[in-house]
């Protein structure tokens, strides 16, 4: 058995370990432990017929007491699930070495184990590593890897009063989104499946969910997964097949049935006229992070390049680099941007200036902040200060590459955000469209730089596209979307995508 | 149409005799003798390769534009209101709260074509120090088009310092109404022509905008902003002009202090003195009022009652209380009304205010309209 990036995973809270875990919380209570007892019943498996969740994550060894109960417990589910083609991952998180735990969840039927050890040690069941968000050891990533730490996408919490949400720096509500981490994380690990691992607010209950589908979304759309987790409150009501919490279930399975109908769009590529290059990693990582969360915010379409891989990177098409990290490039990095400089027309935007001697910063016309030389038919741009405020730096970018060459613009874009990408034949292009606020995105107009008469408008809640017309809006199209809830996607075709 | 017959040779004489005279003369004596002013009317019923004949053809029923543009600077200030990405509904901001780009590039093309040496577009973009070029590009227009429209045209962010050294000082004569002067971007100072490029608009929280109320927005929020730093300007504009509005903090200790006893928290009170004030320390040579397409209801897409309207009009004038004036019979309101009755429910009238410190007349009587009548044009915004 190998790790399979197909699996759609679900946290499976459930048995004796996870009923001791949480007697140590404030939500412990009699309904908490009836429920955690439910859910390890295979009776509790009829949630998942008819649904695309093929794969649980289940507490399996924390090296606690009640670590052998729990593998006991177990037993009925697991072979339950095997009969429905399910698959059971067990989480095993002990201090000490984890090959018991492991030989255990072999001899049980496990398809493989999540772990936080990543000293690269053999098990006997395919690893999945699981690491904090600002910790992650790339090098080392399993073929299927997961993210703890992340942002519950939407409306953060601290910018809201009542229910409106109060502008951040950029003059738009601010929102919490793992886009960013999900694109980097692509990068940084091709081919490999992030799994976002990431809990609905303790508010979250039936009658007022959590916004299920924007984490879906939030994760589909920027290539990862999110590890499907549903609020206590919601569980115990599905237990009780309440209407409510059986349609919050149906409307979040309807989302991830979605996703899987359109499983190609994760192979298309991001669009960008801007590549940020950095090694995203150690005294870097802060900055370059922040820099790709705030490009996503302003929806400015980039590219992500790891500063290793700067000279297989292809540069066609780009407009700007963004080279954040102090370190200067080697003299072959240096080479190639020069090349992209002097014969592309290309703009290198930089900490320090490292170009040849003999060129003087332009005294007119500067880009306040920066100086700027001439090389060759291109530019480069130096910061005077550095690269500080990564909010600072994400509008700098924006705007020396110019307005002019944005590849998509959101009008009364409130709380929306938006990707474009793709195919790999680049004869389709997608734009995906996310609703960050709980509340309906209205009147939201999509413009795009290139044109086309139409396209179909995606969204979970239909299974059928809706064709929408496309307004000349020179030197683009521009499309008016209906109401989005918490996703939609225009997909273009054939009309020069890119 | 009514047409004139005024010669450009004799550009607009009472009106630009108007600006002179007001520079020369105590303000409020000089009110009661303003001499009659011209305004056009221009019917257009779209945006599109018509609007630069009907505007020049309004132009020539002032009497030109040499006269007053020819071998100067000119400083166009647009209405460019609220966020770039801000839409009443789906339609493109020029359709409904900002001037339209084609009016703004009709206008820019008849000042190079009347020799200006020198056109500065200027706006204060909400919140924001960019250029005033990728402010335009995020509402998908295409400043090169006006770059191209007329020789040497400029662009600046009047919201902060731009690329000026400091900023410029403009006193109100008589002491000012809200406040003793202004501290501006330099554009508005280095300037031979000030030009006030509206849009026919009801206004919340002022009754109306148009030329005059326009002006609101030379002001930079780099001192009079939201957040604006108590001791000295800040270098990047942050929030709007809520100091403006509701007089909850003072402007940064720079600039002019306010006018003496003056505590009035009312921004009914105080954004018609404001404009007012603005005004009578930075006249309007020229003002020019789209109104082809439009909205009803309010300034922009975030007032409640808005609704996109189509007057087919435009309106010129050298003098913007005389603009404005016929601007607000076009719209079916009374120049004359004030405080209590449309439009000026809940505020006081700016072109009262402005009338009162010299600025110009809004009475219909003194006025000379040019072009189509008022009661052939007038659109009726409460109607509509």
């Amino acid at each position: 058995m190998s790790l399979d990036p197909t699996w759609v995973p679900m946290k499976w809270p459930c048995g004796p370990l996870e009923m001791a875990r949480r007697k140590k919380s404030a939500s412990a209570n009699a309904e908490l432990n009836g429920t955690l007892e439910a859910w390890s019943r295979p009776a509790a498996l009829e949630l998942l017929k008819g649904t695309p969740v093929n794969c649980l994550i289940v507490a399996w060894a924390y090296g606690e007491p009640e670590d052998s109960a729990q593998q006991q417990a177990l037993k009925p589910l697991l072979e339950a699930g095997r009969t429905l083609g399910i698959r059971f991952v067990g989480k095993i998180a002990t201090k000490e070495g984890a090959g018991a735990a492991v030989a255990a969840g072999r001899a049980a039927g496990l398809s493989a184990v999540m772990l936080g050890d990543a000293s690269g040690q053999p098990y006997d069941l395919p690893v999945i590593l699981q690491f904090s968000q600002d910790k992650v050891a790339w090098e080392v990533a399993t073929p299927i890897f997961s993210s703890t730490g992340n942002a519950w996408p939407g409306l953060r919490l601290e910018t809201m009063e009542g229910d409106t949400g109060i502008a951040g720096p950029t003059g738009v509500p601010w929102v919490d989104s793992n886009g960013w981490f999900s694109l980097l994380a692509h990068e940084l690990t091709a081919g490999k499946a992030l799994w976002l691992d990431c809990d609905p607010p303790a508010s979250s209950s039936a009658s007022h969910p959590a916004n299920y589908g924007l984490a879906i979304a939030d994760s589909r759309a920027y290539g990862s997964r999110w590890i499907v987790s549903l609020d206590d409150k919601l569980r115990a009501a599905l237990v009780k097949t309440n209407s409510q919490a059986m349609e919050v279930w149906g409307k979040l399975c309807e989302t991830l049935v979605f996703f899987e109908r359109h499983r190609d769009w994760q192979a298309f590529r991001s669009q960008g006229v801007l590549a940020v290059i950095s090694d995203f990693r150690g005294d870097n990582a802060s900055l370059s992070q922040e820099v790709l969360n705030l490009l996503n915010r302003r929806q400015v379409q980039f590219l992500i390049v790891e500063r290793a891989r700067t000279l297989s990177a292809a540069l066609d098409g780009l407009k700007a680099i963004l080279w954040l990290d102090e370190e200067a490039p080697t003299s072959q990095q240096r080479s190639k941007l020069f090349d992209f400089v002097r014969k592309g027309e290309g703009l290198v935007i930089t900490a320090a200036y490292w170009g040849p001697p003999d060129v003087k910063a332009i005294k007119k016309d500067t880009y306040p902040g920066y100086a700027l030389y001439n090389v060759g038919k291109g530019l480069i741009a130096v910061t005077e200060a550095g690269f500080q405020d990564p909010y600072q730096v994400a509008v700098d970018a924006h705007l020396l590459v110019s307005r002019r060459n944005d590849l998509v613009r959101l009008y009364n874009p409130a709380s929306t955000n938006c990707r474009s990408s793709t195919d790999p034949g680049n004869r389709k292009r997608l734009v995906q469209i996310l609703n960050y606020s709980a509340n309906p995105a209205d009147l939201v107009t999509l413009w795009m730089n290139t044109r086309s008469h139409s396209a179909r408008l995606w969204w979970p809640e239909s299974k059928d596209p809706l064709q929408v017309q496309g307004a000349d809006a020179t030197p683009g199209t521009e499309f008016g979307l209906p109401p989005i809830f918490a996703y939609c996607a225009l997909e273009f075709e054939g009309s020069n995508p890119c | 149409m009514l047409t004139t017959t005024c010669s450009r040779r004799k550009f607009i004489g009472a009106a630009s005799a108007t600006a002179g005279l007001w520079l020369a003369r105590p303000a409020i004596s000089w009110a009661r003798s303003v001499p009659a002013v011209r305004v056009a009317v221009g019917k257009c019923p779209e945006y599109g390769p018509g609007v630069v004949g009907v505007l020049e053809n309004m132009f020539d029923q002032l009497g030109g534009l040499e006269g007053l543009v020819a071998g100067k600077t000119v400083a166009v200030k647009l209405n460019l209101t609220g966020m770039a990405y801000d839409r009443l509904g789906y339609a493109p901001a020029g359709l409904t709260h900002w001037v339209h780009p084609e009016v703004v590039g009709a206008t820019v093309h008849l000042l190079g074509k009347a020799g200006a040496h020198r056109i500065r577009l200027l706006e204060s973009p909400m919140s924001t120090a960019e250029p005033l070029e990728e402010f335009m590009l995020q509402a998908n227009w295409e400043p090169r088009d006006f770059s191209v429209a007329a020789p040497r045209v400029e662009f600046e962010n009047t919201n902060c310092l731009g690329r000026g050294k400091e900023y410029s000082r403009f006193w109100v004569p008589g002491g000012g109404l809200m406040f003793k002067g202004y501290d501006l971007n330099h554009s508005y100072a280095d300037c031979d022509v000030f030009v006030s490029l509206a849009k026919l608009k009801e206004h919340v929280t002022a009754g109306v905008t148009l030329s005059m109320k326009n002006c609101f927005g030379i002001t930079p929020c780099t001192i009079y902003g939201d957040d604006s730093p108590a001791d000295q300007p800040s270098l990047v504009p942050r929030g709007g002009r809520g100091p403006f509005h509701f007089g909850n903090r003072l402007p940064s200790k720079s600039a002019p202090p306010p006018a003496e006893g003056n505590n009035s928290t009312d921004p009914g009170y105080r954004v018609p003195r404001v404009v007012a004030d603005l005004v009578a320390a930075r006249p309007v040579h020229l003002a020019v009022i789209d109104g082809i397409h439009t909205m009803a209801g309010g300034e922009g897409p975030w007032t409640t009652g808005r609704r996109h309207v189509q007057p087919g009009l435009l309106v010129a004038g050298t003098n913007c209380v005389a603009t404005d004036a016929v601007a607000m019979a076009l719209m079916g309101f009374d120049p004359m009304a004030d405080r209590g009755t449309a439009p000026f429910e809940t505020c006081d009238s700016t072109l009262r205010l402005a009338e009162h410190l010299g600025v110009g007349t809004r009475d219909l009587n003194q006025i000379e309209v040019v072009g189509t009548p008022i009661s052939r044009a007038r659109f009726d915004f409460r109607r509509a």
